[in-house]
């Protein structure tokens, strides 16, 4: 088997549903990735869904999605034998992730500072939604919340209803990457000095980071872009981008200038081709075509043509013929659409990872990317509840059975 | 007003050379987090094919002629140096090939295949220097029957099944007027770079990324993906509600289009929540007992929360939940992002840069604080504003050399 990009190095992954993908993407990257939970698991295994529907936290879906290829150790931080163990577990690793309240884990003694004093290496990368530090670094946070405080949710939705999220934990899978950017970033610094850091991820900052766009048009023009469902406003331009069709709909930007002139031209043609009424027909420079240019009635009769188009056609036909025609369309796929998607089949995106205490196996993605030298994948399921106790207890720090059960019947692991 | 965020400290990239042919969005900020961590980042445009956002007149303030006066370009190419060079143009091919043997990183994300057919393709570029790390970042991947298609943002939002679970259940899907797609495969690229630096110092080995925006976004929905797979049950929109918080959700505040989210997810801070609103009767019967007994009871239950936070204006409703220990956040607008904010502010999350052409304004920083090696934000270069200076300074040309090249009109 090839290396990985980041074989040989080990984190301790003290994150609940908040960080869970940072570690899934360092251990596909090869990290050796120990999951420290609280004894009886992470609370993060009671999001639903579960396999079968049932409640347990070795079933939930949702977690074992996220904690791929990571080893599970049972550890309570509170008792101070945990925190000793934890102390020699961070003497041998590379890396920290947490996503505690600011603040908790000094409270422990296990704060960055604390856990430097153990290992001057360490990168110490803490997962919260509002940053280390700041009036609101111990209000409680969420996906939804993150959202709400970003400027994101303000610009999601249908004008008459309220503001709605992202269906996916979109702004947790960002911040996550995010976590990951500066882990590795600061580890490079690392390795080339020797000085170890904290890295502080603020979900609330990820989230805002994405509203560049809209941060301009209200510092220069002091204007807000709001809500408005399918319409995809972009600067003073608004055009539809999501479209009904047959059955089910489709993402197609209508967008003017040279960015959007072969799929509109392509478009055009097709709408002639089946016959349809055609008032984009009138344009005859798509390159130069600029919405400022147009009325907002002449706006209206081409996107109506053009809603008239799209329900004419099923996905299969837009996703088929709109790809020989180069149209630029996109289907909206469920989620079982995903899975059927020609793309990802050809690149090996699937991994069928088994499950035997469940007595099933699962399709994974496999990869965030490809590299020509290393192999950085989804190779193994999520750990059970303190599956690697033995391994890391027993076999690598050397405590004694004697001295386990003593922890356990303590309550420590 | 400086030009450059902090002081000059030491910088956790600091020595590592990158050639940059991204553009519009994930190419752009690919570079843009390297070169915020000290990287240098040697951008290279034309004046014969300007990037989209050098184009995009987004705000009044931007004109149809200048490249230079586009804030959005600014956000997306910070702390570059910025070199005109038109790649159509033959002789710019040798200024190309020392570049690369400069680099140390190659970034790009033109549509698969184009950098082949510009002679700067992955084969290309390591027979010049066989250790590159090259990224290539696209919305589809390098290979696959849809390799050759062009995306934007929404295409792998729409393939990855991220558009289908967003919006309300007896309405189409909707999505946000802001990027998801196109701004979260820059840091997974960016990610691989620098692991492939650190790879790089131990083996000696350069890599070759290819990265799909479309396979970035599918894993968050893996979820989703299991439920389908594992227990049949086929995910879509629920708006804002999730199946282990409630009430959770945007409720209706005081003033015109203000709102608060709130989410209520343990039994102890259901108990916050209701003595936060002052214990009223509805709060203590039988159907909001528990979690499931809410969720049964989910539309009555809104209802009521509503017409509670209708009376507060959005700020005090965030004030009193947080206060009680209660997740909620404002729905901030880009004007209480920008000037209401004490959390982004006190965390210096927007930084004031002059820019020549522009003037002063708000940049935002990288989103994640390496808090010994901070990011140091420069602002963006000018159309060409450093080609001579990476010319003669970096690649050591004669200024004879220069002139002869400058005649020859390859730096436009």
């Amino acid at each position: 088997m090839a290396d990985s990009l980041l074989s040989g190095f080990r984190a301790l992954d003290l994150t609940d549903e908040k960080g869970s993908a940072c570690g899934k993407i360092l251990s596909s990257l090869g990290v050796e990735t120990i999951k420290v939970e609280k004894p009886g698991g992470d609370p993060a295994r009671a999001i639903p869904p579960f396999l079968n529907d049932g409640p347990d936290p070795e079933k939930s879906l949702h977690w074992l999605a996220f904690n791929t290829d990571k080893k599970s150790v049972t550890l309570n931080l509170e008792a101070s034998q945990g925190q000793d163990l934890f102390r020699k577990l961070v003497e041998e690793a590379d890396f920290v992730l947490e996503s505690f309240t600011p603040g908790y884990l000094d409270s422990l003694g296990l704060g960055y500072e604390a856990l430097a004093r153990v290992n001057p290496r360490i990168i110490v990368t803490s997962i919260t939604p509002f940053g280390q530090k700041g009036p609101y670094a111990k209000y409680k946070g969420s996906e939804l919340i993150a959202s709400a405080m970003s400027g994101v949710l303000a610009t999601n939705g249908d004008p008459d209803r309220p503001p709605v999220r992202e269906g996916p934990d979109s702004i947790y899978f960002r911040s996550d990457a995010a976590a990951a950017l500066g882990t590795v970033i600061a580890h490079y610094h690392r390795q080339m000095t020797g000085e170890g850091q904290q890295v502080d991820v603020s979900l609330q900052e990820v989230a805002v980071s994405r509203t560049s766009s809209n941060l301009v048009v209200w510092e220069f023009d002091k204007q807000l872009i709001k809500r408005n469902a399918t319409i995809r406003t972009v600067g003073a331009r608004a055009t539809q981008w999501l479209w009904q069709c047959k059955d089910g709909y489709v993402f197609w930007p209508y967008m003017g200038g040279k960015g959007g002139a072969r799929g509109n031209r392509a478009l055009s043609q097709w709408i002639d081709d089946d016959g349809l009424e055609n008032p984009l027909k009138k344009v005859t420079n798509w390159e130069e075509f600029d919405f400022a240019a147009i009325s907002r009635e002449e706006l209206d009769v081409h996107q109506n043509a053009i809603r008239k188009f799209f329900m004419n056609h099923t996905k299969k036909e837009i996703a088929e013929e709109g790809f020989r025609r180069k149209i630029n369309a996109a289907v909206i796929n469920s989620p079982a659409d995903v899975l059927e998607n020609p793309q990802l089949r050809a690149r090996s995106y699937w991994v069928d990872l088994e499950h035997p205490e469940l007595g099933t196996r699962l399709t994974y993605p496999k990869h965030f990317f490809l590299c020509n030298q290393t192999e950085n994948f989804v190779r193994q399921r999520a750990p059970l509840i303190g599956e690697d106790n033995e391994e890391i207890y027993a076999k690598e720090m050397g405590l004694s059975g004697t001295e386990i059960t003593a922890l356990k019947q303590a309550g420590v692991i | 007003m400086e030009e450059t965020s902090g002081s000059m400290e030491k910088q956790a990239l600091a020595g590592v050379k990158v050639l940059d042919f991204g553009w519009a969005l994930v190419g752009s900020l690919t570079s843009k987090q390297l070169a915020d961590h000290g990287a240098q980042v040697v951008h290279v445009e034309s004046i014969t094919r300007v990037d989209l956002s050098r184009a995009n007149r987004m705000t009044s303030m931007s004109s149809a002629t200048n490249p230079d006066d586009k804030p959005w370009f600014t956000h997306l190419n910070t702390s570059k140096l910025g070199i005109c060079l038109n790649l159509k143009c033959a002789p710019s091919r040798s200024v190309i090939e020392r570049l690369v043997r400069w680099a140390d990183v190659v970034n790009a994300n033109m549509v698969p295949g184009a950098m082949g057919r510009l002679g700067f393709g992955y084969d290309q570029i390591s027979a010049i220097k066989p250790d590159i790390i090259m990224a290539e970042g696209s919305a589809y991947g390098q290979t696959g029957p849809m390799a050759h298609e062009w995306g934007v943002d929404g295409t792998g939002g729409a393939l990855s099944g991220y558009v289908d679970l967003t919006g309300w259940p007896d309405r189409g899907p909707v999505g946000p007027n802001v990027p998801y797609g196109d701004v979260v495969l820059p840091f997974l690229i960016a990610t691989a770079i620098v692991a492939a630096l650190d790879y790089k110092r131990r083996t000696g080995k350069g890599q070759y990324i290819d990265a799909s925006m479309l396979e970035v976004c599918a894993h968050q929905i893996t979820p989703a993906l299991f439920n389908w797979e594992a227990n049949g049950h086929l995910q879509t929109r629920n708006g804002n509600r999730i199946a282990y918080a409630a009430p959770h959700g945007v409720f209706p505040c005081r003033g015109d289009d203000r709102w608060c989210a709130i989410g209520v997810f343990t039994d102890e801070e259901w108990g916050a929540f209701c003595r936060a609103i002052g214990d009223p009767p509805w709060t203590k019967e039988q159907r909001f007992a528990t979690l499931n007994s809410r969720k049964d009871n989910e539309d009555a239950l809104e209802a009521l929360v509503a017409e509670w936070t209708k009376k507060h204006r959005a700020e005090e409703v965030m004030r009193i939940m947080q206060t009680a220990g209660v997740p909620a956040g404002v729905v901030q607008t880009m004007q209480d992002i920008m000037e209401n904010d004490p959390q982004l502010k006190e965390r210096e999350f927007l930084v004031q840069l002059k820019h020549p052409v522009i003037g002063v304004f708000g940049h935002p920083t990288p989103p994640y604080k390496l808090l010994k090696t901070r990011a140091q934000v420069k602002t963006s270069p000018c159309l060409g504003e450093h080609t001579e200076y990476v010319c003669t300074q970096l690649l050591g040309m004669s200024d004879e050399e220069f002139i002869t090249l400058w005649q020859q009109g390859i730096f436009r």
